[in-house]
């Protein structure tokens, strides 16, 4: 990957941007809307490793925020435990139940894998529903708010907005190391990942429960934005509305899917007719994506950025060292 | 307990033809299309709206719902197929078919409503409990469809032209079979039974915008149970999800009835893969 000098400063001046958005709009409602944007990013960003990266089409992510919020209310709210500790252990949760989950459905193709992962949250969904000593049923329960600096709407934004950054962080920093190549590896081809020794199901696992845990720290976010849960909330339309968001943000990109979440995000909330029709919605623009521009708008962007710098095409050729391939393969005496 | 297990049984017929649908789509494209229940929601709805909205006798709505299965089994291979295949990415379609598939219930529960409705009488009877029409309706046409489906295949040459296509496409099209206009075809077959799917079961499952996601799970089930491209093993399959889940729904209550039946796949899928009495494929590198 090239280094621009370019990137540093956009980076830069959208993070300036996000610290100050509380300064720059007095309006509660849009610093609403930035929140949410921020906890949904904060499950995105790692499942774009899964779903992006290493090509693992989960559609039940949806049933891992459901678990992480619940968990962080009912830690937090009836146990009285610190919210931060309660986070942490509904991410820790999220992780362990991502594990369990991953353990078989990571063995299963494509189809079978998305099928799975959605039944686990049709499964979650019915369980929140019906065991009521613990959920309170369709009821739902109250969401406790963070200790005094974060208790504000500012001070939950820049919550948010920190717990964001180090997850953007620790995402870019896997996507670009050795784990990074190895999911891209398998999932452009699994055979040729193997044959030079790409642990796949390891890999997998480890992005799987990765993004359970992220996951469950969205849900415990998101529980206190909404600052009251119900299982409605918790619907599979939501898993879609990840799942449109990484796709049109485009596939193994990092912040592609950032762009995504935002519009998506953003859309329905300020435009308000659009939404009842927000599903409908997220449906046509998955399909116009997949059909039109199968790399989704960050290879757009990539390809017309690379138009524009009139980078010459670079064809690459690699002569093999036969006289060091000679004396690998020759036999010794 | 005969009511639990005649309510087991149509409930397996019902999964068992959704199963019967994944196989014809299947066979063709090997695609496992997300759209699959959607078929019968939209033709029950079709049907429900036709007869009890607009009065107009039953046959009429009878054939609009397998004229609706029909088009939208056509357009689903038209738009969300086709160019996939050509494309020849094996990931994008479970995608594209997802996507065509929330479309499509999202635009039902916009136009039609989010509250289940009745669905019309199909034959002039009393009701007669567990004799009801509403249970052995979608069994006895499961049956009919599976049986009518493997003569489909052995006896007439569209049949045949589609089983050489699910053993292997580029063979049958360099032997002159037009092979889009095949999978073509084999959807829109797959349209037309899914739809009168719809039709069998709708007095037990209602018109309902919501029929498609979970049909479409369960007949995945059910398929995944016996094992893909067998008819009689997805019967197999589909009865055995049926009967689990009525027996689940009357000894533990109906808000475990997805639980179990779900948890029961995933064990079965992490034992054998294949299916129960499917037989594992070597893939070739």
């Amino acid at each position: 990957m090239k280094h621009s000098h370019l990137r540093p400063v956009i980076v830069g001046a959208f993070a300036l941007f996000a610290a100050l958005l509380p300064y720059i709009t007095g309006n509660l409602y849009y610093l609403h809307v930035a929140t949410v944007i921020g906890v949904y990013w904060v499950l995105i960003a790692t499942l774009n490793l899964l779903v992006g990266f290493t090509g693992q089409l989960s559609v039940g992510h949806v049933g891992l925020l459901a678990i992480g919020a619940y968990a962080f209310c009912l830690l937090a709210g009836g146990q009285g435990w610190n919210p931060f500790l309660a986070l942490l252990t509904g991410g820790a949760i999220c992780a362990a139940i991502g594990l369990v989950l991953g353990l078989p459905s990571l063995r299963l193709p494509g189809f079978y894998f998305a099928m799975a992962t959605l039944a686990f949250g049709l499964i979650v969904s019915e369980l929140a529903l019906a065991e009521q000593w613990l959920t309170n049923g369709s009821v739902g329960m109250p969401a406790p708010s963070f200790p005094t600096p974060f208790d504000t709407p500012w001070g939950f934004y820049w919550l948010v907005l920190g717990i964001a950054t180090l997850i953007t962080w620790m995402t870019a920093n896997l996507a670009r190391l050795m784990w990074g190549r190895a999911m891209v590896a398998l999932r452009d081809s699994t055979v040729a990942a193997a044959s030079v020794a790409v642990p796949i199901y390891m890999t997998k696992l480890m992005v799987f429960v990765f993004s359970g845990f992220t996951a469950g720290i969205s849900g415990g976010l998101y529980a206190t934005s909404q600052s009251y849960i119900t299982p409605d909330a918790f619907i599979v339309n939501l898993g879609i509305y990840f799942f449109v968001a990484i796709i049109i943000g485009g596939r193994g990109v990092i912040i592609g899917p950032f762009i995504g979440a935002a519009v998506l995000a953003a859309i329905p909330e300020l435009v308000g007719p659009l939404a009842k029709y927000g599903t409908f919605f997220y449906g046509f623009i998955l399909l116009v994506v997949v059909l039109v521009l199968p790399g989704g708008f960050g290879e757009l962007i990539t390809n017309v950025a690379s138009r524009l710098r009139r980078e010459p095409q670079v064809s690459t050729s690699i002569e093999p060292d036969l006289v060091l391939l000679r004396t690998a393969i020759r036999v010794k005496p | 307990m005969l009511l639990v297990i005649v309510s087991g049984l149509a409930l397996g017929g019902l999964y068992g033809m959704t199963a019967l649908v994944y196989n014809v789509m299947y066979s063709t494209s090997k695609v496992l299309s997300f759209g699959t229940g959607q078929f019968a929601m939209v033709g029950g709805i079709c049907t429900a709206w036709l007869v009890l909205g607009l009065h107009l006798p039953l046959w009429l709505g009878f054939l609009a719902c397998l004229a609706s299965g029909a088009v939208f089994g056509w357009l689903s291979e038209l738009i969300a197929v086709r160019r996939i295949i050509a494309a020849s990415d094996e990931h994008l379609w479970v995608l594209s078919t997802l996507a065509l598939s929330t479309m499509v219930q999202e635009a039902m529960a916009i136009w039609w409503g989010t509250d289940p409705t009745p669905f019309p009488r199909v034959f002039p009877q009393e009701f007669a409990g567990s004799f009801d029409q509403k249970f052995w309706l979608p069994l006895i046409l499961a049956i009919l469809m599976a049986v009518g489906l493997e003569q489909f295949y052995r006896h007439s040459m569209i049949g045949k032209l589609f089983i050489a296509m699910s053993e292997d496409s580029f063979a049958a099209r360099a032997r002159g079979v037009a092979t889009d206009r095949m999978r073509s075809l084999s959807y829109v077959l797959a349209g037309v039974l899914g739809a009168l799917s719809g039709f069998a079961g709708g007095q037990l499952t209602f018109a309902d915008f919501a029929l498609g996601t979970a049909l479409g799970l369960s007949g995945f089930i059910a398929l995944a149970v016996g094992g893909i491209g067998s008819s009689v093993c997805a019967l197999v399959g589909g009865g055995a999800l049926g009967m689990l889940t009525s027996l689940t729904t009357h000894y533990f209550g109906a808000e475990y009835q997805k639980t179990i039946a779900i948890g029961l796949l995933i064990l079965l899928l992490v034992v054998r893969p294949q299916g129960l009495f499917g037989t594992t494929q070597v893939r070739h590198v």
